[in-house]
């Protein structure tokens, strides 16, 4: 396995006093915490951070891993034969540690599950604990929004291996999404998490919802926007047009002289709300056919000779 | 199985995120969470408060960030994000009109 330097992570000399390694932790977990950064897989790194503090802030661990570091130079790593950590396991995983650092310190997890609880007396392991919960994004499309849906969803839980190592099991599942469901919305399936240690329960999956971008509609809270192109004279003679919706075509009405970007609304045909069904607005937008012949042209002459129209009006 | 509306009293939410009741008290006196009901002992707990409890306590834990402090963090995220969406989504309509980068 890879050899991880602990030092070069935190950017901290192998000397370093408790001081400087608990500020380089800082400043680093401040630029990748997943739920504050927006660097690439700020996560990975985060962990990769969060792990190294973990061996250096405790002089119990530290020691032991500085130990083993003459080992481990090399890139690749075997701890040495009949290597035994010092300290005794809990008998389960907390930490999201790599396989490096189990390999040293076994299954000891830091000490950053349960805020403010007690974690049972004298390292007891045999405690009944509740599985991870674990939350993934289910990105639906807009149409399947507005009746009860069944998906098949894969995700992924978290698993301690018969080596003590965590490893990832993938595992799928039917779940029904309920007609209404909004961007941004979870879903509890009970059970669903990852597996509970030593007799306790499963923990349980949170799907949050995701609207995923329709090529044609766009989402304004539960109401839908769809784009109309229209021909000028459309715009201004008024016209009977044909517009697309989440559930076959309805016929509008455009009134004469509609401007580009005027709002019509078509009622009920939006996305499904936990009482009925907001509404669709077609937005019209005037498009100009790309070419026009000589007729054509001679048309549009006679109308702009015609016509005391000045659209900047308003600059003068 | 599919559940959507699940309320959690103090206690059982306390052991959903986990974090001590005294914990939870707090982060609601700061207005992270707002509990549906009045009184403490008829407070009730959604899913996504959930979700914004164990934000809080990641970033109390792993940031060191004081109570208050994560209060102000997390209504600046949720500024960031609110934006962000907002942005998206005025470009997503915008594109539909006129060439954008």
């Amino acid at each position: 396995m890879e050899f991880k330097d602990y030092y070069k992570i935190l950017g901290v000399d192998e000397a370093a006093d408790d001081k400087a390694i608990k500020s380089a932790y800082r400043k680093l977990a401040r630029q990748y915490h997943p739920d504050v950064s927006t660097e690439n897989q700020a996560e990975e790194k985060f962990k990769e951070v969060t792990e190294a503090y973990e061996v250096l802030k405790s002089p119990e661990k530290r020691a032991e891993y500085d130990e083993l570091r003459k080992y481990g130079q090399g890139g690749r790593f075997q701890p040495p034969p009949g290597w035994q950590s010092a300290g005794g396991g809990d008998g389960y995983y907390e930490g999201d540690f790599s396989e490096f650092f189990s390999s040293i310190f076994g299954n000891r997890g830091g000490d950053a599950g349960f805020g403010g609880f007690q974690r049972g007396a004298g390292g007891g392991r045999s405690y009944a604990i509740k599985g991870e919960d674990i939350e993934t994004e289910l990105p639906i499309f807009l149409e399947d929004t507005l009746s009860e849906e069944s998906k098949t969803i894969e995700y992924h839980l978290p698993q301690v291996d018969a080596q003590g190592r965590r490893v990832k099991v993938a595992k799928t599942l039917k779940v029904k999404i309920p007609a209404g469901v909004s961007d941004g919305e979870r879903i509890r399936l009970k059970n669903q998490g990852g597996p509970g240690y030593n007799g306790g329960a499963n923990g349980d999956l949170y799907l949050r919802i995701r609207l995923v971008p329709h090529p044609l509609f766009d989402v304004q809270g539960h109401n839908l926007l769809v784009t109309v192109p229209i021909a000028p004279w459309e715009a201004v003679l008024g016209a009977k047009i044909v517009v697309p919706t989440l559930e076959g075509k309805v016929n509008i009405t455009v009134p004469a002289n509609s401007q580009a970007g005027q709002k019509l609304r078509i009622k009920g045909k939006g996305l499904q709300t936990k009482t009925g069904r907001a509404d669709l607005f077609a937005v019209l937008k005037i498009v100009v056919p790309a070419s026009s012949d000589a007729a054509a042209q001679a048309q549009w002459q006679a109308l702009q000779e015609a016509s005391q129209f000045n659209p900047r009006a308003d600059w003068q | 199985m599919t559940e959507q509306i699940i309320y959690f009293s103090l206690e059982q939410f306390s052991q959903q995120v986990p974090l001590a009741p005294e914990h939870i008290v707090e982060i609601v006196h700061l207005g992270i969470v707002e509990p549906a009901g009045r009184e403490q002992r008829n407070w009730q707990f959604d899913i996504d408060m959930l979700a914004t409890a164990r934000q809080a306590w990641r970033l109390h834990r792993q940031l060191e960030i004081d109570w208050p402090g994560v209060a102000l963090a997390m209504q600046l995220l949720q500024q960031i994000d609110d934006l962000k969406r907002e942005n998206e989504r005025l470009r997503a309509q915008l594109r539909r009109f006129i060439v954008i980068d």
